[in-house]
């Protein structure tokens, strides 16, 4: 364990599964059989944890179900199985973007990505890793490049599953961060088995319209001072600096042709494309698909590894519920992060049209709780959970959930795209 | 995966000899680098005679042309900061402009081009163009000068050269079109269009691939002009229309025969907001621009321009199976090389 804190966010908890593993999906077994348990009221609950699962009494799909086994079906029954932005997963799960900020350490990083391998779910790579931390080639050591993390994700991956994507932001582009990666020889083994994807950064939910934000020493800011702006927020005589990405400019136009150039310029890779919880996010994820995006994440403003200021923190950009309500549910592919640990919330976000949750905090913390295991424990849980409440609704795939599984049901809401208010529910 | 030259083929292919010696005192490679500095000397001829002033390319540069298709940049070192090799001299030709009214220059290239193009027979991570920018010429206007320019270096080493044919055995029947005829022209959509009826699947938003490119110079018997790319597939620095907005004032030239593209140009933008705007639609952080972008502010010339691939535009009139093959020390992408 290395120290690392974090705020608003169930540590403990996590701390406790990374541990105990699927056992921690249930009360303590002490006290089976001598404690009488119910609903606990939830600290910190956003507008998706007040949603309630809604089990149906009658359940045609679990009929057929039953046709389809000859008996009656269980919860180990259901197949969690999910393409996530054309990479096969074995969950609908990935591991989110850390970042280039000290509070991801490298060997927490490293072990994330061996477990994440292990786990066969996709992995981003996040911005800013490359012009920080470097690539891994022509003779850096540091293990925690993006080659490093490429390289430690693929020990234990198994063939025909996960994938990487590669997150590229507008100060990246400086780096050729995608390009570094598309000619690279380590990274044919991914390109060849149609593991790649390129992430295009437009924005992040802790900062929504703000760049990356990171606090160096001055010897670390000094050797970056020509990509990046930093300021004397700690004064003039702090050891530290404030390091400022530019967020990047874009209109419905920039996002339209980014889309379409990564799709020329990389024809073999996957495109992905991450917003911040932005009031028009339903129109640029409209855009971005109609572009030809494979997936689209929504960051919620929930927090993460990099450095942001309080303000914005507390009082900027959309709750992920009410993103994925403007969204609606579509047939293409969406990508929730933010506050993701456990298996209800993670159900609720698929029930609104997402195809997959990634996990950040949480398997840094659970790593951070136990390098070797802890992000397969918090993972065997939240399997678990989810075949538990996936199967409690009658469906034996997460594809299959769909807005009625949940309470209340979200109205569509006016600020999505009028022609694209819910043309297809999930068949469900 | 990095490929030693020792290994005589990759893919199938001929890869060029381990030794360089070998291929500098092969006969072939020595025909057709004559052919070669015959048709430099007749582009010279042709450009220089048409008003042409030419101007010593850069090597190293704060920035270079982004490019596209996935290579990568090589980095210098200067003095602490970071350079860029030229991937191809875009900028700095739309800056000549400020000094002469016409200019070319015989410009070296580096890209790091994708693994997978070392089978095409058409890449080379190190290669050369017949640069040419005229101020204030329209895409017909400069589509002219690029299919004379064409016409001459062929007319002159068919001329000059019958021996060079001979000993490499192209018959030089295959360029009467090319000598008498108007190139062809298609647009974009309507290349699109065929390769579809083809049976070749092709993004319609995208540069036609590889495959393609072969696919629709095989099925012509001269050269011809791909116009009106979509924006999305090609560099800032290619003016969109006016009146269909989208659509890029720009062109490809190929040459019969499968052997693919032999030169891109374009009407260029010129305009500091719309440079800046574009910047951003190809993904460029504009900051790294200063130098460039401060010359825009300031007024550069409306232009139209093309760069013509040496390496390729020789593979073509040698009839040779690869590119390498008309370059003296040829680099494939990922191939360690001399």
């Amino acid at each position: 364990m290395t120290g690392l804190r974090t705020r608003g966010f169930p540590e403990r908890a996590v701390r406790e599964r990374a541990r105990l593993g699927a056992a921690a999906a249930f009360p303590a077994d002490a006290h089976y059989g001598h404690t009488l348990f119910g609903a606990e009221a939830t600290a910190d609950a956003d507008q998706l944890d007040q949603l309630r699962i809604t089990p149906p009494v009658f359940m045609p799909q679990r009929l057929e179900k039953l046709i389809e086994l000859g008996r009656e079906p269980l919860h180990t029954d259901v197949a969690l199985g999910t393409v996530i932005g054309g990479l096969r997963s074995a969950l609908p799960l990935y591991l989110s973007a850390f970042g280039s900020t000290r509070a991801a350490g490298t060997d927490q990083v490293l072990a994330a990505s061996r477990q994440a391998g292990r786990l066969g779910i996709p992995m981003v790579i996040g911005e800013n890793i490359v012009p920080m931390s470097g690539y891994g080639r022509g003779g850096e050591q540091t293990r925690r490049t993006a080659l490093g993390r490429i390289a430690a994700y693929l020990t234990e991956l198994p063939d025909g599953l996960g994938g990487v994507a590669v997150q590229q932001s507008t100060e990246d582009a400086d780096a050729e961060v995608w390009n570094l990666v598309y000619s690279d020889p380590a990274a044919q083994p991914l390109l060849e088995s149609g593991r790649l994807a390129f992430e295009l950064k437009v924005g992040q939910g802790a900062k929504p319209g703000l760049g990356g934000m990171t606090v160096l020493d001055r010897t670390a800011a000094a050797r970056v001072d020509e990509q990046f702006a930093l300021d004397e927020v700690f004064g003039p005589d702090a050891d530290r600096v404030l390091r400022c990405s530019s967020p990047g400019t874009f209109t419905e136009e920039i996002l339209r042709q980014q889309i379409r150039l990564m799709r020329n310029n990389y024809p073999r890779v996957k495109v992905w494309v991450k917003l911040h919880p932005g009031r028009d996010v339903a129109l640029a994820a409209d855009i971005a698909w109609t572009a030809g995006a494979d997936a689209v994440t929504v960051d919620g403003a929930e927090g993460g590894t990099g450095w942001a200021p309080v303000a914005t923190l507390a009082h900027s950009g959309l709750p992920l519920g009410e993103c994925l309500a403007r969204i609606g549910p579509r047939a293409d592919c969406l990508l929730t992060s933010g506050r993701f640990w456990e298996g209800s919330r993670v159900v609720k976000s698929l029930a609104l049209g997402a195809t997959a949750a990634g996990l950040g905090r949480a398997a840094l913390l659970a790593t951070d709780e136990d390098p070797e295991a802890g992000l397969t424990r918090l993972v065997e849980c939240l399997a678990l959970e989810l075949r538990l409440l996936i199967s409690s609704l009658g469906k034996y795939t997460p594809a299959a959930l769909g807005p009625e599984d949940v309470w209340p049901t979200p109205a569509p809401s006016a600020a999505a795209p009028a022609h694209r208010i819910p043309e297809v529910l999930h068949h469900g | 995966m990095t490929t030693t030259a020792d290994a005589p083929t990759t893919r199938g292919l001929l890869l060029p000899p381990a030794d360089p010696r070998q291929h500098l005192t092969s006969p072939t490679t020595r025909t057709v680098l004559r052919l070669q500095q015959h048709m430099l000397a007749a582009a010279r001829e042709y450009l220089t005679g048409a008003g042409f002033a030419e101007m010593m390319p850069p090597i190293i540069g704060p920035v270079t042309d982004p490019g596209g298709r996935g290579s990568k940049q090589v980095d210098v070192d200067f003095y602490g900061h970071k350079y860029k090799l030229m991937t191809s001299a875009i900028l700095y030709k739309q800056a000549s402009l400020l000094a002469f009214p016409k200019i070319f220059c015989i410009a070296p290239n580096v890209r790091l081009e994708p693994l997978e193009t070392a089978n095409t027979s058409r890449h080379l991570a190190e290669f050369h163009q017949i640069d040419v920018e005229m101020a204030g010429a329209s895409r017909d206007q400069i589509t002219a000068v690029l299919e004379e320019l064409v016409r001459h270096i062929v007319s002159r080493v068919v001329t000059d050269l019958p021996a060079e044919f001979a000993e490499l055995g192209r018959d030089t029947s295959v360029f009467t079109a090319l000598l008498n005829q108007a190139f062809g022209r298609r647009t974009h959509a309507e290349a699109v269009s065929e390769l579809i009826g083809l049976g070749h699947p092709q993004n319609p938003d995208a540069e036609i691939d590889w495959e393609g490119e072969a696919l629709l110079s095989s099925r012509s018997a001269q050269p011809f002009f791909v116009t009106d790319y979509p924006k999305g597939s090609r560099g800032f620095y290619d003016r969109e229309s006016a009146q269909d907005p989208g659509v890029l004032r720009n062109f490809d030239l190929l040459a019969p025969e499968g052997y693919g593209e032999l030169c891109s140009g374009s009407e260029r933008e010129y305009d500091y907001a719309r440079i800046v705007t574009r910047m951003r639609e190809t993904g460029e952080n504009p900051a790294k621009y200063g130098w460039y972008l401060k010359l825009v502010r300031e007024g550069i010339p409306a232009s139209a321009g093309f760069g013509i691939g040496v390496e390729r535009f020789t593979r073509y009139l040698a009839g040779l199976d690869g590119a390498w093959q008309a370059n003296a020390f040829p680099k494939l992408p990922g191939v360690v090389s001399p």
